[in-house]
């Protein structure tokens, strides 16, 4: 009963509207922290604001941990719902069904990795005594909650919106020969670039984080690798790879990745690469951070999140290979 | 090495039962000095004994430790503070009821991981430093008041603090015994301890032991 895709709408719909709910209560606390922080003077309404952060930094938490699985249970009850609509194959049909569903993935997209970016840098916030990045935070709440609060708004009118005798289309209209746009181009990228091109990104992102691991180096360059290489595995996912793994040259979907019938592919390659990723921009963002109390714990952390990087994006280059050795087709 | 700057405490703000505490002292403690904090009951020397301590934020001003802010501290780095730097003894002892001495001043030690077995060493040392020696295994609701305290004073300095703050270390304890107790007191200073004693026992300020006096009264720093 809880896997429905009605249950699993509601239960979106509850977690985002928590979530805005959530970080719209810090975003006003942001606003009102950012114009009265005088750390120089000791008064009342200082030593409050102080003493308030720690509330509020700990519901931005909850807020934030809240949201990071969204993105996953969206994809996934988007593709649970294809059935009900006609036209609809896979997740592409479904968001496809109104005007809204693409919008919501776009920006819980972008959501997720500046909830784990905020995430990270709260993680070293706390760890130095003087807080050296309270403001820093609380700057990136102001993009945040406004996203947030995009988010649940987009959520409620894409299942708000949702009539089942709409016609939609499948992912061919977005991904196929026929199709236009940059979803398209990226269908039409020939193999010949997009192959090399994805292994290169991805040898030059584990190198630049075995650099960061070994010699302490290359952290903020690791960084940029690792938010550059998701774009050109996402690019790679829809020229090449997923058509290898379907079998079928004309077949870009990558959506369609994450049904049965294709191994639960989607689901081994997206959270390695999301996870890679998302740690890879955190490893970047602590490597970065020259605060004088925290010119311990940065480097550590950046260690940490380099390690898990390396280690969910090797995997998934490991992932990709196999799919790809496996594969029948000649393209 | 601690600077308080118009640091003010107010219990209850906003309601009915409001009340302040302590009102903007301003008040710089030199480091390996005795500083008597002196006034009747309710003039705020335990307030600001726990505000020096971390015990308790402030409402308002600032607090500083070798120039660093402690006022609005993270709690974890508070803890941490209070551990490796601060000494606490208190007017009523505050020792657990149904351990033996020994293991109440162990206790503080415990979440440092530092080993046991240098703990308990220490701990032993200590005991013996303050005479209690022979009363290592004995429960503590069986110490006398003078013994009681010399436990809590062995308790404080488990962590090896560089700043001892006591309450009215001498408050249930008779002339003879008060005496024993400043004279340990005088012996950390000479170890080059800072010392911060809250009192209001004439004996405290007879003895050649307080450097500084700061007369306190209704929450305010007398003139």
């Amino acid at each position: 009963m809880i896997f429905q895709p009605a249950a699993l709408a509601l239960a979106l719909l509850l977690a985002s509207s928590l979530n805005a709910l959530g970080l719209a209560v810090a975003g006003l606390f942001a606003l009102r922290m950012l114009r009265h922080w005088h750390p120089d003077i000791g008064s009342e309404a200082q030593i409050a604001l102080e003493r308030r952060t720690h509330l509020v930094s700990t519901l931005v938490v909850l807020s934030l941990l809240l949201s990071l699985p969204m993105l996953a249970l969206f994809t996934h009850t988007a593709d649970a719902m294809a059935p009900f609509f006609a036209g609809a194959m896979c997740a592409v049909g479904s968001l496809k069904a109104n005007a809204w569903g693409l919008p919501a993935l776009a920006v819980m997209l972008v959501g997720f990795f500046l909830a784990a970016a905020w995430l990270v840098l709260h993680r070293l916030d706390t760890r130095g005594w003087d807080q050296p990045l309270l403001l820093a935070k609380y700057r990136l709440l102001l993009l945040l909650a406004p996203l947030a609060l995009a988010q649940a708004a987009l959520l409620w009118l894409y299942f708000g919106g949702l009539k089942a005798e709409v016609i939609t289309s499948c992912c061919g209209s977005l991904f196929g020969p026929a199709a236009t746009g940059t979803l398209a181009e990226l269908s039409a990228l020939p193999e010949a670039i997009a192959r090399p091109l994805f292994f290169l990104t991805l040898a030059l992102t584990l190198a630049a984080g075995a650099t960061l691991l070994v010699r302490g180096r290359l952290g903020r360059a690791f960084g940029v690798l690792a938010g550059l290489n998701f774009v050109v595995a996402l690019a790679a996912i829809v020229a090449f790879i997923a058509p290898h793994i379907y079998e079928q040259p004309h077949h870009h979907c990558p959506f369609c990745l994450l049904q049965a019938e294709h191994g639960y592919a989607g689901w081994l390659l997206y959270p390695l690469l999301f996870l890679g990723t998302a740690a890879g921009l955190g490893a970047g963002l602590a490597a970065g951070v020259r605060a004088q109390s925290l010119h311990n714990e940065a480097p550590r952390l950046a260690a940490a999140l380099a390690r898990i990087a390396v280690a969910a994006l090797a995997s998934f280059g490991a992932a990709v290979s196999f799919y790809l050795w496996r594969s029948n087709l000649v393209m | 090495m601690i600077e308080l700057v118009g640091v003010g405490k107010t219990f209850n703000p906003g309601r009915d039962n409001e009340f302040h505490a302590v009102r903007e002292v301003s008040l710089s403690i030199e480091a390996g000095r005795v500083t008597a904090l002196r006034g009747p009951s309710g003039s705020g020397k335990t307030t600001l004994l726990g505000l020096i301590g971390g015990l308790t934020r402030p409402s308002v001003g600032r607090l500083r430790l070798h120039g660093r802010d402690i006022s609005a501290l993270p709690e974890r780095f508070l803890t941490a503070l209070r551990r490796d730097t601060f000494g606490f003894v208190f007017q009523q002892f505050q020792l657990i009821r149904d351990l033996s001495v020994l293991d109440n001043v162990m206790l503080p030690a415990v979440p440092t991981g530092r080993p046991h077995a240098d703990i308990r060493a220490r701990a032993l040392r200590l005991l013996d430093e303050v005479g209690l020696g022979r009363r290592a295994a004995a429960r503590v609701q069986w110490l006398s008041g003078g013994e009681a305290q010399r436990a809590a004073i062995a308790r404080a300095l488990i962590n090896d603090p560089p700043v001892i703050l006591a309450d009215e270390p001498t408050a249930h304890l008779d002339s003879a015994l008060s005496r024993q107790i400043l004279e340990i007191l005088a012996e950390l200073r000479r170890c080059g301890r800072t010392l911060v004693i809250a009192s209001h026992d004439p004996l405290v300020f007879e003895m050649d032991l307080v450097e500084r006096v700061v007369d306190l009264r209704d929450g305010r720093v007398l003139a």
